[in-house]
């Protein structure tokens, strides 16, 4: 099982990518979000789950992270969030949201910035809502409290963004608790209380992970739409590729606590250059209804925190070389905006000669 | 309404060798519930107890049954440890020699309680609606009696024998245990691997020999615990009250209710036996509590810490209704 | 897998309904639903949450039992069996089914050995050298080994959890697998691995196993029929080459679309196949097509229920307007 570098990648693949894409970043808006060289520790610094990662967001655009379980996106995200989880610290590196430094925020701080210039979604939206309270009360909560809107206005507030979300009734839906609201109702209620406040960044942390199909592409319909309203920028994490390509302006590719590669959607999916991002993409339902076979990656990612000399893939690499295993591997740039972290990146694009050699 | 269904959130996984995640983060909890402080102290009060059951007689100073008429009402000293009673009988020994019959009693009680109420307790949920009806109906009524008149009636029934006394609180223990033995094996007998060994054709006992009896023992241990120390109490109830009891044999609660005849003239001595008795009940409530504690942190092996760490990060393994379409089977 | 249009299906699903829940609960989650079956074919059922295709696997396999029609599994009734012919039923093995979650469906406190032999002990096999080489036996048809034997589930992988728990139907030698979503919970490269050891089993044993999945394209990979549930009844049922180059029901090109990535060269968009504003009321009432309410191509007709009529062969769907939804799709704004 192990990849066959001779088949070409899918046609439909290249074009799918970025023709979902409706409208680029703003011109002249300025960097969102920058994270430079972030290393996160977990269980109180026992192992280093986040190695070295660097990620721009600029305003408007949306970037998808895109990786495995225990890859290292879901803890960027909250490090970008300030919301580590007990245990977890930043060890190095600094995150800066809008031009501040923001890595090492006081809590009272991160309670400003939170909901007025960062929103979040998350997988499951209802362990996320008070499940006594009705969802429009806790979206006028959140108006009351941080746009101090009067009882009055902030319900009506309430209703609009219910319908910008693309709520039937929003009146109604007003007026109702979580259980009696379907999966993706939830998802946008959780995406009304996001960007009630207009922040400029919104984290959505695999939102659609337990939807339907024909709901997940509704809600990342809404997500296009409401970049494209509001110049929000999203920061979007997911394991599948697929859809991180469909939706995304640009992609991060995690693989075991590192960026192996990062680029605009339409380079990632036709010119990708790391070994792993390359079998992502054979691996990933890429939307060929006919028989064929399914691919496979051999052997498994490295233990969280796992230090590995050299290259973290290299053990399930199919072009490792000796030098692969020893130091450490820069990333470098190989195109506009696409850079990778690969000895053999530049070779890359001639892999298919090289395993066939 | 609107449908609430909606598929049960992806786990996202690898071939990676890592354990579940919890779902509900727990504090960390000594590994065996050996080492809290709690337990052993508990333990060893119960270990001493143990040892006056068996050998209390034996092991006793002084006859518990001699009579001193120049020792009456003596304070702790050197001859007698606990100080003498209204008859000059030594104290100590007679709370040593007593803790047999009390303990004895106690357990006698809370095995009768155990056999008629854990049993019924699994078996309902398998026999059907209809046996379950009419237990718990039998479970309510039992619950409304009170067991010292109980107890009081029985010994007029049957003869002034603490342990036919003992027979009666045993019935009435009975409901806890059936309460308790229920409701944990509901849980546990509507797992989906229960529906997996049901389509391999498996017997109602096979289920309950091998998923189900392993899962409720814990539960019914700590029931046992505290079960124990509300017998005991009720031992040195009745025997208090005079029921069971065949003078001059000690018992606690004989011993407590002799004590408080002659406060005025001994005002410490009913302190001595109140305090074994609330000791020893004391200790078991709180072995009971530790074990409680201990088995309702989870079943699941817990993967290394760090791994645990980076999975908490991601969101919820399941949704908190599950599929609930499909587990509503009628 | 072609079969033989005179060849028996090996299981009968006979206009079956099914109701859930008791008093002004119950629901019904399927209804008049017809599903055949063959040996040695891979089919593939797809459906949203609540479209009840859980339920109908559940029907198969004994543990809901419908309230109307019934279920025939070579030539006998199960669905109609009750208690201990049951249990014989089930211990001879002919239907087995992989739950979806493995976390859920193994128990926490056995090893893998147990949990993989618990079926052929329930049978009675009691020497330890037997039951052993079955276990391994069953393991290795997964990929598994020894190593794994005297792990508990919380000890071993998601990936390794499912195939476990594919091992414990195997070990029964059924005759017909059915698993319930067997790959959501895991990667697309453990999903792959999976799917294609269920396709070698197929090949190897002649098993035919009924895929319960929602993602259509890795279905494509491995489905011989793909049969497509709404609301609790089948809308589509054929040959899953021909459904998915050109599906016959708007739900089908509807999911079809939905899925990532692949829409663009999808002949339909998102836009020409949901129902807007502009578009007129749908018929509603109990008697209506399941699919009315989401569908932009009612007409006066769709107020019935639409049959599950065959278009082609082995190919049926259940829609009034399956001649022409497709053309007024291409008419709508993309």
């Amino acid at each position: 099982m192990v990849i066959d570098n001779r088949s070409p990648l899918p046609d439909v693949v290249t074009a799918g990518a970025g023709a979902g894409v409706s409208q680029g970043p703003r011109p002249g808006a300025g960097e969102v979000l920058r994270i430079d060289d972030l290393h996160v520790t977990v269980h109180d610094g026992a192992a280093t789950a986040v190695r070295g990662i660097s990620l721009r967001v600029q305003a408007g655009e949306i970037v998808g992270l895109v990786g495995e379980s225990g890859s290292g996106k879901t803890l960027t995200c909250r490090a970008a969030l300030g919301v580590l989880p007990p245990g977890c610290a930043i060890e190095q590196g600094t995150v800066s949201f809008a031009g501040h430094d923001v890595t090492a925020l006081s809590q009272r701080d991160w309670e400003r910035v939170h909901g007025s210039h960062m929103g979040a979604v998350f997988q499951d939206p209802a362990s996320y809502l008070n499940p006594t309270i009705t969802v429009g009360h806790q979206l006028t909560e959140v108006l009351r409290v941080k746009r101090r809107l009067a009882r009055r206005a902030a319900r009506r507030r309430a209703t609009e963004l219910f319908g910008a979300v693309g709520l039937r009734e929003p009146e109604r839906v007003f007026h109702q608790i979580p259980a009696e609201l379907s999966g993706g109702m939830l998802q946008r209620v959780m995406i009304a209380i996001a960007v009630s406040c207009d922040p400029q960044l919104l984290v959505a942390d695999e939102p659609t992970t337990a939807l339907d199909v024909t709901i997940q592409a509704e809600v990342i319909e809404l997500l296009r739409q409401l970049r494209d309203q509001r110049g929000m920028a999203v920061l979007f994490v997911s394991h599948d590729l697929a859809l991180i390509t469909e939706l995304c302006d640009r992609v991060v590719v995690f693989y075991a606590g590192e960026v192996v590669e990062s680029g605009p959607a339409a380079e990632i999916t036709e010119r990708p250059r790391h070994p792993y991002t390359q079998a992502l993409l054979r691996v990933a339902s890429v939307g060929d209804f006919g028989r064929r076979e399914l691919e496979v990656i051999a052997g498994q990612p490295p233990q969280v925190g796992a230090n590995i000399a050299g290259c973290r893939f290299a053990e399930r690499c199919p072009v490792a070389v000796p030098a692969c295993r020893t130091g450490s591997i820069p990333s470098v740039a190989v195109g506009d905006e696409h850079d990778v972290r690969c000895l053999r990146a530049e070779d890359a694009r001639n892999v298919d000669q090289l395993v066939a050699r | 309404m609107t449908t609430t269904a909606r598929r049960r959130p992806r786990a996202q996984r690898g071939l990676a060798q890592r354990g579940p995640a919890q779902p509900r983060q727990r504090p960390a909890r000594p590994r065996s519930v050996l080492r809290l402080p709690s337990v052993r102290v508990a333990l060893v009060i119960l270990a001493a107890v143990a040892i006056l059951t068996a050998f209390g007689s034996a092991l006793a100073p002084q006859n518990p049954l001699t009579i001193n008429a120049n020792a009456l009402f003596q304070g702790p000293g050197a001859h007698h440890l606990l100080g003498t009673d209204y008859l000059g009988r030594d104290v100590l020994s007679r709370l040593m020699a007593g803790t047999r019959l009390s303990v004895l009693t106690a357990l006698e009680a809370v095995g009768i309680g155990l056999v008629l109420g854990a049993v019924p307790g699994v078996a309902t949920v398998f026999l059907g609606r209809w046996f379950d009806f009419v237990a718990n109906r039998i479970t309510d009524a039992l619950m409304t009696l009170p067991y010292i008149f109980f107890a009081v009636a029985v010994t007029a029934a049957l003869g002034n024998n603490l342990a036919h006394a003992m027979i009666a609180v045993g019935i009435l223990l009975a409901p806890f245990f059936f309460r308790v033995t229920r409701a944990a094996t509901l849980e546990h007998a509507r797992a989906q691997y229960v529906e997996a060994a049901e389509l391999l054709g498996a017997s109602k006992l096979h289920i309950i020999r091998v998923h189900v009896l392993r899962k409720v023992l814990p539960n019914i241990a700590v029931t046992t615990a505290s079960m124990t120390a509300a017998a005991l109490l009720a031992v040195s109830f009745l025997t208090f009250l005079g029921i069971g009891v065949q003078p001059p044999a000690p018992t606690w609660g004989g011993i407590l209710s002799s004590d408080l005849d002659y406060l005025s003239q001994a005002p410490w001595a009913p302190f001595i036996p109140g305090a074994l008795i609330a000791i020893t009940v004391g200790a078991l409530n709180a072995l009971a509590d530790a074990f409680r504690d201990r088995s309702s942190a989870g079943s699941l092996v817990t993967a290394d810490p760090v791994t645990r760490a980076v999975i908490h990060t991601n969101s919820s393994l399941e949704s908190a209704d599950g599929d609930r379409q499909s587990q509503s089977v009628a | 897998m072609p079969t033989l249009a005179s060849t028996p299906p090996l299981l009968a699903v006979e206009s079956v309904d099914v109701v859930l829940g008791r008093g002004w609960r119950a629901r019904k989650v399927l209804s008049h639903v017809d599903l055949q079956i063959w040996p040695g074919e891979i089919v593939g059922l797809v459906g949203e949450t609540g479209s009840g295709k859980t339920t109908l696997a559940r029907t198969v396999v004994g543990l809901v039992n419908p309230r109307r029609g019934r279920v025939v599994f070579d030539g006998l009734p199960i669905s109609a069996l009750r208690r201990r012919a049951r249990r014989a039923a089930r211990r001879r093995g002919h239907v087995q089914l992989v739950f979806q979650d493995p976390l859920r469906s193994l128990d926490p406190d056995l090893t893998v050995a147990d949990i993989v032999g618990e079926g052929l002990r329930i049978r009675g096999e009691r020497d330890r050298e037997e039951l052993r080489g079955r276990v391994l036996d069953a393991l290795e048809k997964v990929g598994l080994d020894a190593t794994v034997l005297a792990r508990t589930p919380g000890q071993i992988s998601g990936g390794q959890r499912q195939r476990v728990s594919i091992a414990r139907a195997l070990a029964v030698g059924p005759r017909l697998l059915i698993c319930d979503e067997p790959v959501s919970a895991l990667d697309a490269s453990s999903r792959n691995y999976v799917l294609r050891l269920l396709d070698e089993l197929r090949n190897s044993l002649g098993l035919p196993i009924v895929i319960i999945s929602h993602d259509l394209s890795s279905l494509a990979g491995i489905a011989d029929r793909v049969v497509v549930l709404y609301g609790g009844r089948i809308v589509e049922d054929g040959p899953v080459g021909r459904v998915f180059a050109a599906p016959r029901h708007p739900y089908t090109a509807l999911l079809m679309a939905s899925a990532p990535s692949v829409r663009h060269d999808q002949p339909f968009s998102l836009h020409q196949l949901r129902r807007s504003d502009a578009d007129p009321a749908p018929p509603d009432g109990p008697d209506a097509c399941v699919f009315a309410a989401r569908c932009p191509f009612t007409a006066d007709a769709c107020a019935q229920q639409p049959p599950l009529a065959a278009v082609e062969g082995r190919w049926s769907v259940a829609c009034h307007r399956r001649e022409e939804w497709m053309a007024l799709a291409q008419d709508r704004n993309r």
